[in-house]
């Protein structure tokens, strides 16, 4: 149904984003936008299949994600502490 | 489903708000665009009978999880997003390439999606018919029990990023009680802040 | 015959001498490493003396290879030749101990002559093909090892690498003579396969092909044209290593193996034919080259190359124990002639042109007295060993066709020419060169004496059966190779060849005697260019088959060379197209992304469109 595009149509708005964002923030924003597609696509087939467990599972995406922004944001902070630039074309050292 | 105005209206704010979260200059701007996003996506699961999803969507995701962002964006003062040189000026195409590739196929997959024949009902989704999935042991239970684990493993993680090093030395060694203090030149100064921190 | 040990222990003798010789010769010395390398062969003389004159003996491992036992055969035959390989060696080990005074591998020599008199010894004793097989080689290498005894020149070692290619050919051809007859008979004892032949009932052509290989190894061995080449280049090691491997023993390892397989041969009048044409040819050509040679050891070489022909004649009209008669003459007078010529290399120090030789008979009386009996032994003066056993040659010639017979007498008047002339250029006439000549040591001169005494005495164990004396070595050789029956020739037949072939030899020696006195004349010395090139037999061989071969040996090593270049391109292919994907590790995040997502968009791609 239409929210299954819709879902189809954030994550892949979510993706250009998180490609095109050099700001390390922002780009987590958008990964949190795409996971949130991921979710609404869930709910879609909850109704579309009658299946309650669908929801539950997008009770534990929305508080995984909470811990993951936790987590990552702390990691943001944490680097960027050091380096006092929040570009992420910066983060070279995976370079080999 | 049938697709109607307020349908419509929702799709038009969710992919605009979208857009905007991707493009918008301003980091303040594009997370409060995301909170729109949100909030629209909360009513649309109101719409699926998913109603306790929306209230959790609308207090966890929209209210907790941007706002933390929202706090991050002030701390780092990383207002802007133009920062430093852009070594991949290219990557923008492919990127649009590659997202427009993904929601084709993303569409054209999800179109092939046949709906079971007589969908039971969802009762709007209510706490009462998902606790029961939730608490039961042979369904969610555990799964339940390791995400709150995993929230406090969190909330661990969040605290030691910011170097417990320096939080322990700080805390046992409060800056005014420090051994390697130089005395101050002025006596007076000095017993100010004595009798300031004795209070 | 027995079962009896002493048969190992005599080829265990000289390689127990090779073994402490290589191993602790320097601490040994000189002149100590030397008589020990000559006693042990002294006493494998004497061992085999005492079996020989016990009737023989044998000695097996059973199953040392599948189906074939080690073993060993002391007969009539081997004991022969083991008299001549461990005497005649004897003495050279002597004399070699005073000709290799001073040189730095003084123990190395003896110790390699030891291993020679061990591995031509059990090619000797080998009463199976694989055995005598070890021995073959074990010569081979013995002979290689010898003849680039002085390996830091060159050209020793160039000789040395021809010998031993030149014999790998013949080699080649024992081995796929004992592939034939395994298939044939099953068997590679030679006793068991002259039971087999004599018993009949085998294919004559695969026999026939079969003693050819045979023949191919033996021409090889013993430098029968067209395998001659190597042997004048063998005169660059040391005299006594040309005085006992390249005239005693080593080269007529090949008469020998043929006489051995005499129950092969006697049958076989193809096979004998082509015998009797390889020896006529060699005999031509080495007594023709002889006559053009200026190195004095290269002379007697290519006389040896004329004799072993003579050998190879008689082998091919069935002469089988006159072959082996004439190898122990020729052992005799060739050795002599070798270590004489030795001797005057040693007094004119080193001197080995015979232009520059001459008047020796003034200056080393006795080693003058050694060279005038070698010559008239080996020009086949009548009543010296030579003669005698030259003549039986011819008489048996005479027996295959008159035609034989005049060739072979032709081919004796060379040898008279050839012998003469070197005796002439070296001890006759006056001294050409500038050094001070002085004769040699004692132990040097009585190997010789002892020499001597064998050129001019051996002959008479096998007089003709029209002189009234009886003729030793005859029966005793035909009852280990067997009898073929032999119609004699007519008494006065008999009594015209020996006379004419007396007086013949007489006459050549006399007129050669004044001839090599004169200056040439311009004929002669155009032959003698030729001559001196071994009629062009190396510059040919050299158009034909070195350079070619050379040609592809460079050709594969290039295309080895390119083949590792190409390999090695290979790696730096692999290592470009490694630098290339290692472009995709840029460290970027929003490039690992960005092939994420493309990544996604295709497998995603394919899963629905499936």
């Amino acid at each position: 149904m239409i929210w299954l595009v819709a879902s189809a149509l954030l994550f892949s708005i979510g993706a250009y984003g998180a490609l095109t964002r050099r700001t390390a923030i922002l780009m987590f924003l958008s990964i949190e936008l795409m996971l949130n597609a991921a979710a609404l696509s869930l709910i879609s087939f909850s109704k579309l299949t009658g299946s309650l467990e669908a929801q539950v599972v997008v009770l534990f995406i929305i508080a995984i994600a909470a811990a993951e922004v936790a987590v990552g944001l702390g990691l943001i902070v944490a680097i960027f502490r050091r380096r006092e630039t929040t570009s992420v074309d910066e983060l070279r050292q995976l370079r080999g | 489903m049938s697709i109607g105005f307020w349908e419509v209206l929702a799709l038009l704010v969710l992919v605009g708000t979208g857009l905007a979260v991707v493009r918008l200059q301003n980091a303040v701007h594009a997370a409060l665009a995301l909170i729109a996003n949100f909030l629209v996506v909360a009513g649309v699961y109101v719409a699926l009978e998913a109603r306790f999803v929306a209230m959790i969507q609308i207090i966890v995701y929209a209210g907790a999880i941007v706002v933390l962002f929202l706090f991050v964006i002030m701390l780092l003062s990383a207002a802007s997003a133009n920062v430093g040189q852009d070594l991949l000026p290219r990557l923008g195409w492919v990127a649009a390439l590659g997202a427009l590739g993904l929601a084709g196929v993303l569409t054209y997959a999800v179109t092939r999606f046949q709906p079971p024949a007589g969908t039971p009902a969802l009762g709007g989704g209510l706490p009462q018919a998902l606790g029961p999935l939730l608490y039961d042991p042979e369904k969610w239970l555990y799964a339940l029990l390791v995400v709150g684990f995993l929230l406090l493993v969190a909330t661990v993680a969040a605290v030691v990023l910011i170097e417990p090093e320096r939080i322990v030395a700080a805390t046992s060694h409060p800056a005014h009680l420090r051994q390697d203090q130089k005395p101050s030149p002025s006596a007076g100064q000095q017993k100010d802040e004595k009798a300031v921190v004795k209070r | 015959m027995q079962e009896t040990f002493l048969l190992p222990l005599i080829i265990a003798l000289p390689l127990l001498g090779f073994v402490l010789l290589g191993l602790f010769g320097k601490r040994i010395g000189e002149p100590a490493a030397g008589w020990l390398a000559s006693l042990l062969v002294l006493g494998s003389f004497l061992l085999g003396l005492v079996l020989l004159l016990q009737g023989g003996g044998r000695w097996a491992l059973p199953d040392w290879l599948p189906g074939i036992p080690f073993s060993l055969n002391l007969d009539n035959l081997s004991g022969v030749m083991l008299m001549v390989v461990t005497g005649v060696g004897f003495l050279i080990h002597v004399w070699a101990i005073g000709y290799m005074h001073g040189d730095p591998g003084y123990s190395r020599f003896f110790s390699y002559f030891n291993l020679f008199i061990a591995a031509m010894l059990v090619l000797i004793l080998g009463d199976s093909l694989p055995v005598v097989f070890i021995g073959w080689e074990g010569v081979g290498l013995a002979s290689y090892l010898l003849i680039g005894f002085w390996y830091h020149e060159r050209i020793n070692v160039d000789s040395a690498r021809k010998a031993f290619i030149v014999n790998r050919i013949g080699d080649l051809g024992f081995l796929l003579a004992m592939g034939l007859l395994w298939s044939m008979f099953g068997t590679l004892s030679i006793s068991e396969l002259a039971e087999k032949v004599e018993a009949g009932g085998y294919s004559f052509t695969t026999l026939t092909l079969a003693g050819f290989f045979l023949l191919v190894g033996a021409m090889g061995k013993s430098a029968q044209v067209p395998l001659m080449v190597w042997l004048p280049d063998a005169m660059a090691g040391p005299t006594p290593v040309s005085a006992l491997i390249h005239a005693a023993t080593m080269v007529t390892a090949g008469v020998y193996l043929l006489v051995r397989h005499a129950f092969m041969l006697h049958d076989d009048a193809y096979l004998s034919g082509l015998i009797v044409f390889i020896g006529l040819l060699t005999a031509f050509y080495g007594a023709l080259c002889s006559l053009g040679q200026w190195d004095i050891k290269r002379i007697v070489a290519y006389t040896t190359l004329s004799q072993l022909g003579f050998m190879f004649v008689a082998v091919g009209v069935g002469a089988y124990w006159v072959a082996i008669f004439h190898i122990v003459t020729h052992a005799f007078f060739k050795a002599l002639m070798f270590m004489t010529s030795g001797s005057v290399i040693h007094a004119l120090g080193g001197e080995q042109d015979v232009r520059k030789m001459g008047g020796m008979r003034k200056y080393l009386p006795a080693t003058h007295l050694h060279g005038l009996i070698a010559t008239f032994a080996s020009g086949g003066l009548v009543p010296l060993a030579g003669f005698w056993s030259k003549d039986a040659i011819l008489a048996y010639s005479f027996e295959y066709g008159p035609w034989l017979w005049f060739l072979m007498l032709l081919a004796s008047v060379l040898a008279a020419l050839y012998s003469i002339r070197w005796y002439v250029l070296v001890f006759w006439g006056e001294y050409r060169g500038k050094e001070h000549p002085h004769e040699s040591p004692a132990v040097m001169l009585w190997p010789n004496h002892i020499l001597m005494g064998g050129a001019i005495g051996v002959g008479f164990m096998g007089l003709p059966y029209v002189i009234d004396y009886k003729n030793f070595i005859e029966p005793f050789l035909t009852k280990a190779i067997g009898e073929f029956p032999h119609e004699k020739l007519p008494v006065l037949t008999e009594w015209v060849l020996i006379l004419t072939s007396a007086v013949v030899a007489i006459a050549a020696l006399w007129w050669g005697f004044r001839f090599f006195q004169q200056k040439m004349p311009a004929w002669y010395e155009r032959f003698q260019a030729a001559a001196l090139q071994g009629f062009y037999a190396d510059a040919l061989y050299n158009t034909l088959l070195v350079n070619p071969a050379k040609g592809l040996a460079e050709l594969l090593f290039g295309g080895d060379k390119g083949l590792l270049a190409g390999f090695a391109g290979l790696g730096n292919l692999v290592g470009g197209l490694g630098s290339l994907l290692a472009r995709l590790e840029t460290g970027s995040l929003r490039f690992y992304l960005a092939g994420l997502l493309v990544a996604l968009v295709l497998l995603v791609g394919w899963g629905v469109l499936r």
